[in-house]
This record gives C-alpha cells, sequence and structure tokens, in this order.
C-alpha cells in the first residue's frame, strides 16, 4: 500500500529528519545550489531511451524485459534440442557427437527450466501482481531491478560455456560423482553450478519482493480470498521458492567446492554418499515442478471465467488445492528416486503421497471443466491456448499418476515415457499457460491485440507439433527407449516414433516462428497506426487490470480502488436487475480509469544494473582465477554502497506532491528503516530545482 | 478428377496402415512384453494404472469436447446477457475431491505390497554385478569361498527358473541396471551395493542398457542377459572354468598367437587381465591399471565386446547369428580389429582421462593386429547360446 498512498503526509516530516543528512549527503549540498549532483553519485530522475529500460524500476518494464529475454532464451533452448531430434532421426544418428549431444539435452533443460518458463512467470507476475491488487509498483523497485539483471547476467554467464571449451555435460540433474571434477573435467559443470547459482539469487530477490508486495500491498478491501487466482498461485510460488532455492544453493555451493577447491562431499572415496545430491536436488527439484506449473494454472484460472463469462466455480476450493499442492509439493520429491536404491519402506511412503498429490490437482481439472460447463465460451487465442491446457495437462498429470506407481516407475524411470510425461506437464501444462496468458494480456501490456488469425496459426500447429513431438514418446517409451542416449540401435525398434517426433518438432518450430512474425509484425503496424487500440477492458474482464488504462500509465491507478468482492470490477458492470437476474449495467471501457494523474513514483536507478554486473565476474574468478572474483567483488561491494547511499529524487516534492514518506523503495538498501534518506531527498530536490534554475 | 482422387486414396490408407504397422514393431528391448517374473508382476500394475488413466482421460476429454461443441458462444448471443452464474456447488466439488481419492487409496492399497515383493530376496544363487564406464562386469562366485571364480563382462549368463540375486555395485560413477523383459531398474552407486534379482523360465537372449546418465559415451554401455537351461548353463560354467587353466598354456614361439601374447602383454596387460596368464600386472608395477578394463579371460564366449555395442559374432539383418558351412559361428572379425585399433572411434571415449579404451592405431602396425588377432582368438571357446 506504501507507493499508492497519495495522502497528504505530513510535509514536514522529510524537514524534521532532515537533520539527519550527513557526511556524504551533505556534501553537495555543500557546493551549494550550483552542482546537479547529489549524493555521491547522480540518480537518474527520468532517463528516456535504451536508458529508460536499463536503469527502470518500474514492475511493468521489468515484467516485459523477464518476458523477452524468456522468449529469447526459448529461442536458443529449443535450436539446441532440434539438433538433438535430428540426431535422433535414424538410428546410429551421426549429425552431432556424443559428447555434444550431452551438452545440448543437459543445456536445454536447463535453459527451459532455468531461463523461459521460471522467467516467463516472473514476467506475468511483475507485470501483473501489482495491477490486481490495486498497487503503484512492487514493494521493493529497486529490488526487483536487481532482480531482473541478476537473471540477465546470470543467463548469459551460464550460456557462455558455449563459448569457452562446451556447455555443461552432466544433465540438468548434474548426478554426483558424474559432475566431479574426475569424471567431467571440462568448465561446463563449472558454468552450470556458478549460473544456476546466481539465476537463484535472482528468483530469490523476486520471490522475496512479490510476498511482501502482496502480503502488504492488496487495496482496501481486498483480503485474501478476494485476491484473483493469478496473484493467489504466484503467492504459493513465491513461498515455494523462498524455501526450496535455499536447498539447491546449498546443493550447488558443494559441488563448486568440490570442483573449485577439491572438496569431498561426494567423493565416494573418502565417505561420501552420492544419494545426497539426490535428496538435495529433489527437495529443491520437484517444488521446481510445481513453481513452473502454477502460474499457468493461475493464468488459467484468470481466463477460463472471462471466456466463458462465468465466475470461476468454486474459487476458495481452486485457491486452496493450488496451496495444497504447494505444501504436498513438498513430501514428494524422492519418487524420483525410486531405483536409486533407498530402501522400500521409503520407497513405499513416497508412492502414496505422490499419488495423493494428483488429488487436488484433478479437482483443478474438474473445477475448470465446470467452470467453462454450461457458459458462452468465446473461443478467443487466449481461451484456445487455456482449454488446451486443461485437456493436454490432463494427460501429463494421468502419467504423472503411473509413475507414482513405484513398481511402474521402475520400468518407466529414464526412458521417453517420462520425457512424454513431463513435457506433457510442462509444454502441454505450463507453456500453453503461458501462451494463453500473453494473448491475454498483450493488449493490457501493449494497448494493442496480436494478430488474432496468426494466432489462431500458432495454437493449431503448437497444439499438433506438441502431440505429435511427445505424444510418441509415450510408445517408445514403454518399448524401452533410454532418455540421454545419444544414439539407438536398429533393433531397437525406434525409428519410426522418433521420425514422427522429430517432424512434431519441426511443426513447432513453425508455430513459434509464426509467434516471432506475429510480435513483430503486429508491433510494425501498430506503430505506423495500422493496428487499433485495444481499450482499457478489451475482453470483458473480472479483475483490477482491466479498470485501468491500456498500456499501462506508468503510475498504475490514478487513484487507490477500493474493492468488496471476487471478480470486483465485473461486478462494477453487471449488477442484478428487480428479478435478481444480473444486468449489464456499464462497459469496461467506460468505467476504466483513464490514467491522467502524475503522482510521484520512485526514480530510476543505476545500481541494480551495476551490482548484477559483479555477479559473472564472482563466476568467472571462481573458474579461472580468484583475482577476477575479487574485481567482482568490489564491484558488488562498491554498488551496494552507491546504492545504500543513493538519493531519492523527486521532482514534484516542492509542487507540494509528497508520498515519499513510504519510499519502500529505499529500504532495500536501508534495511534498519531509518528514516534518514528523507533528508537525502529533501537535499536532491532542492539541488534538482536549483539546477532548473 | 474423382477417379484419379480415389486412385490416390487406394494408396494412402495402405500406406497408413503399413506406418502404423511399422510403428508398433518392437524391439528387443520392449518393456510391455515382460518374460520375468518381476517384470509380470509390474507390468501388471502398468496395464491397471494404464487403463485407469485411459477412463480418465477419456472422461476428461469428453468433458472438453461437449464444451467445446455445445456451450460454444453464438454469433446470435446477446452480448450482454449472460449465462447461468454458477460460483461452485459443494456436493459436485466434495464428490469429485472423493472419487479419485478412492481410485488413489485403491491403487496405493494395489502397489505396496509389490513394492515390498520386488525387494525380497531370490531363492537362487548370487551373482555380482559391477557397473563402470561404460561396460558391465558379471562375477560368479561358485564355491561361495569369497573367490570370484568367474568373471566375465556384457553377458550376463544365468538359468531358467531360478530367482538369480544381483549384488550391483559401481566402479566410478551411478549407473543403472535394466533388462526391460525381466525386471526394472536398479541403480548402481558407487559406495553402496543394491540387492536386485532377476529370472526367467524361458531361455533366450534379453537385452538391457545401462539407464542412469553416466556421462560421454552412456548411450554405449550396454548389456545382455542369456538364460540357459539348467545344463545348458552348466555347460557354460565348465567352459568358463576350462578357459582360465587354457589361458595359461604360452602359445608356441614364432606363431602369429605367440607374436600377440607378446604384443598383448606390452600393450594390453596394463589394463586388461586374462586369468592364469596376466592377472598380476597391477601386483608387480604400481603404475599398472588392471581391472580398470574388461577381464578377457574366455573373451571367444562372449556375444558382444565394447560394451555389448558390437557383436562377437556375425549377425544377419534381422539380428540371427550368421554360421559357417561347418555350424560354427563366424567371427566379427572386422570389427574386433578395428576396435583394437582405435577404439575411441568405435564408442566415444575420454582415454586421456582414463575413460574408455586408447587409441592404437598410432602404435600397432597391420602385422600387429593380425597378430593380436590370432592371440585372442585363443581365448576361450564359442558361446553357448540358448
Amino acid at each position: 500500500m506504501a507507493i499508492i498512498t497519495d495522502q497528504p503526509e505530513s510535509p514536514d516530516s522529510p524537514e524534521g529528519a532532515g537533520p539527519g543528512t550527513e557526511l556524504e549527503v551533505a556534501e553537495p549540498d555543500a557546493h551549494g545550489d550550483d552542482s546537479p549532483r547529489t549524493g555521491v553519485f547522480a540518480r537518474p530522475t527520468h532517463a528516456t531511451g535504451w536508458r529508460e529500460w536499463l536503469f527502470t524500476v518500474d514492475h511493468k518494464k521489468i515484467g516485459i524485459m523477464y518476458g523477452a529475454l524468456a522468449l529469447f532464451w526459448f529461442l536458443i533452448g529449443g535450436l539446441e534440442i532440434g539438433l538433438v531430434r535430428l540426431q535422433l532421426w535414424a538410428p546410429d544418428g551421426e549429425v552431432i557427437s556424443a559428447d555434444f549431444y550431452n551438452q545440448l539435452f543437459t543445456m536445454h533443460g536447463v535453459t527451459m527450466v532455468f531461463l523461459v518458463i521460471m522467467p516467463l512467470a516472473n514476467a506475468f507476475a511483475n507485470y501483473l501482481v501489482p495491477l490486481q491488487i490495486g498497487a503503484r509498483d512492487v514493494a521493493f523497485p529497486r529490488m526487483n531491478a536487481l532482480g531482473l539483471w541478476i537473471f540477465f547476467f546470470g543467463g548469459i554467464f551460464l550460456n557462455l560455456s558455449w563459448f569457452l571449451g562446451g556447455g555443461a555435460d552432466g544433465g540438468w540433474f548434474a548426478y554426483a560423482p558424474n559432475t566431479g571434477m574426475s569424471f567431467s573435467p571440462g568448465h561446463g559443470m563449472d558454468f552450470y553450478a556458478l549460473g544456476l547459482q546466481i539465476a537463484g539469487i535472482a528468483s530469490l530477490l523476486g520471490a522475496i519482493n512479490l510476498l511482501v508486495t502482496i502480503i502488504n500491498m492488496r487495496c482496501p478491501g481486498m483480503s485474501l480470498l478476494r485476491m484473483p487466482v493469478f496473484t493467489w498461485m504466484i503467492l504459493v510460488v513465491q513461498f515455494l521458492l523462498v524455501f526450496a532455492l535455499p536447498v539447491i544453493t546449498v546443493a550447488l555451493i558443494l559441488l563448486t567446492f568440490d570442483r573449485t577447491f577439491d572438496a569431498n562431499f561426494f567423493n565416494v572415496d573418502a565417505g561420501a554418499d552420492p544419494l545426497l545430491w539426490q535428496h538435495l536436488f529433489w527437495i529443491f527439484g520437484h517444488p521446481e515442478v510445481y513453481i513452473l506449473i502454477l502460474p499457468a494454472f493461475g493464468v488459467v484460472s484468470e481466463t477460463l471465467p472471462v471466456f466463458s463469462r462465468k465466475p470461476l466455480f468454486g474459487y476458495p476450493i481452486v485457491v486452496l488445492s493450488g496451496a495444497a499442492i504447494g505444501f504436498m509439493g513438498w513430501g514428494v520429491w524422492a519418487h524420483h528416486m525410486f531405483t536409486s536404491g533407498m530402501g522400500p519402506v521409503s520407497v513405499a511412503a513416497f508412492s502414496a503421497t505422490t499419488m495423493f498429490i494428483a488429488v487436488p490437482t484433478g479437482v483443478k481439472i474438474l473445477n475448470w471443466i465446470a467452470t467453462m460447463w454450461a457458459g458462452k465460451v468465446r473461443f478467443t487465442v487466449p481461451m484456445m491456448f487455456s482449454v488446451s491446457l486443461v485437456a493436454m495437462f490432463t494427460i501429463g498429470g494421468l502419467s504423472g499418476v503411473m509413475h507414482a506407481i513405484a513398481p511402474a516407475d521402475t520400468q518407466q524411470t529414464d526412458t521417453y515415457f517420462i520425457v512424454a510425461h513431463f513435457h506433457y506437464v510442462l509444454v502441454g501444462g505450463a507453456l500453453m499457460g503461458m501462451f494463453a496468458g500473453m494473448y491475454y494480456w498483450w493488449p493490457k501490456a501493449f494497448g494493442y491485440h496480436l494478430n488474432d488469425r496468426l494466432g489462431r496459426w500458432h495454437f493449431w500447429l503448437m497444439l499438433l507439433g506438441f502431440n505429435v513431438t511427445f505424444g510418441p514418446m509415450h510408445i517408445v517409451g514403454l518399448q524401452g527407449m533410454a532418455r540421454r542416449h545419444s544414439v539407438y540401435g536398429e533393433f531397437d525398434g525406434f525409428e519410426f516414433w522418433n521420425k514422427i517426433a522429430t517432424i512434431g518438432y519441426f511443426l513447432m518450430l513453425i508455430a513459434m516462428v509464426i509467434l516471432a512474425v506475429n510480435i513483430f509484425r503486429t508491433w510494425g503496424r501498430y506503430r505506423r497506426g495500422l493496428e487499433p487500440g485495444a481499450g482499457a477492458d478489451p475482453w470483458d474482464g473480472r479483475t483490477l487490470e482491466w479498470a485501468i488504462p491500456s498500456p499501462v500509465p506508468e503510475h498504475n491507478f490514478d487513484y487507490v480502488p477500493v474493492v468488496s468482492d471476487v471478480d470486483d470490477f465485473w461486478h462494477k458492470k453487471y449488477q442484478p436487475d428487480e428479478t435478481g437476474k444480473l444486468r449489464r449495467v456499464a462497459y469496461g471501457n467506460d468505467i476504466a480509469q483513464i490514467g491522467d494523474q502524475h503522482p510521484h513514483l520512485p526514480s530510476p536507478s543505476y545500481w541494480p544494473i551495476v551490482l548484477a554486473a559483479g555477479m559473472p565476474l564472482i563466476g568467472f574468478g571462481l573458474i579461472y582465477n580468484l583475482w577476477i572474483a575479487g574485481i567482482g567483488l568490489l564491484l558488488l561491494v562498491g554498488s551496494m554502497f552507491g546504492w545504500t547511499l543513493e538519493p531519492a529524487t523527486d521532482p514534484d516534492a516542492g509542487h507540494g506532491h509528497d508520498g515519499h514518506g513510504d519510499h519502500d523503495d529505499d529500504h532495500g538498501g536501508d534495511p534498519d528503516g531509518h528514516d534518514d534518506h528523507n533528508g537525502v531527498l529533501t537535499a536532491s530536490t532542492a539541488n534538482g530545482e536549483a539546477a532548473g534554475d | 478428377m474423382g477417379t484419379r482422387f480415389a486412385r490416390s486414396w487406394r494408396w494412402v490408407v495402405p500406406a497408413l496402415l503399413g506406418l502404423l504397422l511399422a510403428g508398433c514393431a518392437t524391439g528387443r528391448l520392449d518393456a510391455t512384453k515382460p518374460i520375468g517374473e518381476d517384470a509380470r508382476e509390474i507390468d501388471g500394475l502398468m496395464r491397471l494404472s494404464g487403463w485407469m488413466a485411459v477412463g480418465v482421460g477419456i472422461f476428461v476429454a469428453a468433458a472438453v469436447a461437449t464444451i467445446i461443441v455445445k456451450f460454444r458462444a453464438k454469433p446470435t448471443d446477446d452480448p450482454d446477457d449472460l449465462p447461468p452464474q454458477i460460483h461452485g456447488n459443494r456436493k459436485a466439488e466434495l464428490t469429485w475431491t472423493l472419487i479419485p481419492t478412492a481410485m488413489l487409496v485403491f491403487l496405493t492399497i494395489y502397489t505396496l505390497p509389490t513394492v515390498f515383493a520386488l525387494a525380497s530376496e531370490g531363492d537362487g544363487r548370487t551373482i555380482k554385478v559391477e557397473g563402470q564406464q561404460w561396460w558391465w562386469q558379471f562375477s560368479y562366485d561358485l564355491d561361495e569361498d569369497g573367490q570370484y571364480d568367474i568373471v566375465t563382462a556384457n553377458d550376463l549368463v544365468i538359468p531358467t527358473g531360478e530367482e538369480v540375486n544381483l549384488e550391483i555395485h559401481s566402479n566410478d560413477v551411478i549407473h543403472s541396471f535394466w533388462i526391460p523383459q525381466l525386471n526394472g531398474k536398479k541403480d548402481a552407486v558407487p559406495g553402496r551395493i543394491h540387492d536386485w534379482r532377476i529370472s526367467s523360465d524361458e531361455p533366450g537372449i534379453f537385452y538391457g542398457e545401462c539407464v542412469e546418465f553416466c556421462g560421454l559415451s552412456h548411450a554405449n554401455m550396454q548389456m545382455r542377459t542369456i538364460v540357459l537351461t539348467p545344463e545348458d548353463f552348466d555347460r557354460w560354467v565348465q567352459e568358463q572354468l576350462a578357459g582360465k587353466t587354457a589361458a595359461q598354456v604360452a602359445p608356441a614361439d614364432e606363431s602369429p598367437e605367440a607374436a600377440g601374447a607378446a604384443l598383448f602383454e606390452t600393450h594390453c596387460i596394463s589394463c586388461h587381465v586374462v586369468d592364469g596368464a596376466y592377472e598380476s600386472a597391477a601386483g608387480g608395477n604400481a603404475n599398472l591399471l588392471a581391472g580398470i578394463a574388461p577381464n578377457l579371460t574366455n573373451l571367444m564366449s562372449r556375444t558382444a565386446f565394447a560394451g555389448a555395442l558390437y557383436e562377437t559374432y556375425q549377425t544377419g539383418p534381422d539380428g540371427e547369428y550368421l554360421r559357417n558351412p561347418d555350424g560354427s559361428l563366424k567371427l566379427n572379425i572386422a570389427e574386433l580389429r578395428e576396435w583394437v585399433r582405435n577404439a575411441p572411434d568405435m564408442k566415444p571415449a575420454r582415454a586421456d582421462n582414463q575413460q574408455g579404451m586408447l587409441d592404437f592405431s598410432e602404435v600397432l602396425t597391420d602385422q600387429d593386429l593380425d597378430n593380436l588377432m590370432a592371440y585372442l582368438k585363443t581365448l576361450g571357446s564359442p558361446p553357448v547360446l540358448p
């Protein structure tokens, strides 16, 4: 709530804190009115052009950049697996070497999980959560930018391994001891361990930020059980991230220490048990599955009611089952290890828990079906993607129950049956949901619709290509085709379905080309004025993001909305008549806010991107030479100081707009919450104005 | 036009059928064609859960199809008129929570006893299985004196009608032992010993492979289980034991075999053991690593070499063994010779990191290779096939 409050806070309070202004902050004051500098370094007040994006702390721009980066990595991850599919076209394939093959499937998995689906969900969460809860930004805008830039550098760092001796070759699950120095002597696994470590910091920052935002910054009236389901699912996911990431962090530190400093955490000769890594990895890894899928569940829980023109069937149950999945997700990790020799008692226990996680998942599916049932379903592009999620995810969920039967899993694990299963979950589920979200919220973010005809082509080719690729994998998997095998034999009988799957890959590739064409072509047409604007509420939406203009103005809301119901915006459009039947009383475009206010917003900042740039240097240092890490560390610590001492600027302070009493933004670098930065504010404004004179 | 269309269709249908048949043709790793007792047990569970999944899947698909067909908004609909606004229904939601729960309780009750049954010990002999990059070794202790009497690679030979216990070890990274038609998988984890069992009432060759990613040549780490009748199995044991002593007999001077043996002593024994002849190499020289590569005693009795990637004897188009006019098997001498000459070329390896066999193409001349082949041919008698 902090940022959106525009109420006249005592204008004296900054001055009251003024005497606290000290040291560096005082220095520009000494220079008097001549100096435009404030604090240690100048802080941009209003960036334009590329700077507008590089130094932004606006959750919407950050969300869009997460999305753009994710789509870029999606292209890379997709092309990587294209080579794999070509290699598997025929028995004894000779398209690529075994070594390259191992790197490709490892990096494909790592890329798709950590650099595509997670940031895609992050894109939607960043963009939409503040809008759905009626806030002007996230709780810590600079920290939000820091998360983005750490993710940016982490992704690049991870992939630089391709040019520095080859990508990681130990599988995305990186089972010890195969990933130790003796068995994986190249630097690929170092880049893996450190790259994921860096990306993990980004996710952790984002998770803390969104948790604080959702818990503290909901608009008046929005109790937890009035929150949109998308925001709910994002809340659950952030809890999962906060608890799961520390586990992978520990595991990756152990791996890095083994590889860099000859530690013995996974050295069997020194008494280690390699199952330690497996437990650590999957205690993170299984909640990670729900981290990947729950945002998509959230998206379709928004789209299905809107396009069926019915409320979500059993809202509390859908929310509760989402939370239940989040809880139960912690008790099933060892189903990845049924063949690892844990002993029958552990196997039986994890087999049972895994089966019952299907219950809340199944409840969700059935509630979605009930939502559409007897509705007037509009099959727009986002709706088609959403419905395909319901159908395709179900297939992946059902094969998941088959693996939960531990004895059956001993036949299925590490075969293409599993590959089919989790691609039905992650492509048929998570990715379809993300595409639904893209088409659904595109007009909100950019002010125009993506082209409908191209969208339909994208959808149908995607759905077809997806099933043609991964459907046959069920069959070859049961026929015994093992995962991660760079070749198969001519007597194995796998050739036919592998050819089909490779054809399916190319269908999906075409679908993605169409998506790219759609994005760039429609954007170009919009810039030339050929595309009509979408209006605030193009889909007859139900949640608060549709109550503000498209594209969303920088400050989101002119005034703080007050809600009194689930789907409050929708209830402002439809109200019961004298017979009790709901009738339309208003159109969203007419009652939406107009976006003409200019409240004070947090200023852009140089520090997030500078601080983040220190991370890959530390990574390189740990791999090649610790001196480089020293430089990275200096940059990191220096940036922290710069961040802490950075002045908050407020161009409007002199004009009576004074809302910076709660600059949560700055609490990121000022954890004691002490208000002496208000002194900085005063100084900065004074100077800013003087410079203007 | 119509006829041309019809004519083209005449081709399409058989073509599609042919494709489908081609797709159904299964290979030798098919997990849905169980032979072993445990594999059949697992298969029963797989089919039960599979059909339940198909049933639920059809139910959901039918519901979605109904929505697509029946509840589609029509252009004639009044855009301001809403369908009935149903916010939920406790009874319905309770029902579709309880029904899946009941189904899963049923599956759990059905599954858990099997988990424990599969973990119990078999009634037969125990064989030591060792995974290493990228081949499998099998050791038999016939008289249970703690000494392994038969050490072989690639071919795990067992008798019919006996629940054979496997003690699964790994010497380097994690591998996973899997003969799909006999039982599920069991990981080979360094530092741990995992018990597993296999059995078959039918003689036959059952193929398998490593299924836990184990590095560069993971795809090429195969093995086979050769199930023999008890009589054939006893014959195989006797031949294995005889091969051990036969190897001690030094080949005659001047013969290609003798020259080959000399080359073997120079180039091979730092990694390979031949029981009786070159088994103590590691003892005399600390730099020698004998034992990190397959024990070559009775090499000729194995159906495959190089991690079961290549057949020791020539096979026809359907994988059947070809025979000489006298009924003996045709040695696959060309690939064996090439393997000895330049192994990394035939199976990805990282020999400079002690992972896989070295490249000898710069070391051995053609004459050397001929002599080595002559020596290798003396190691053991032909395999006993089911």
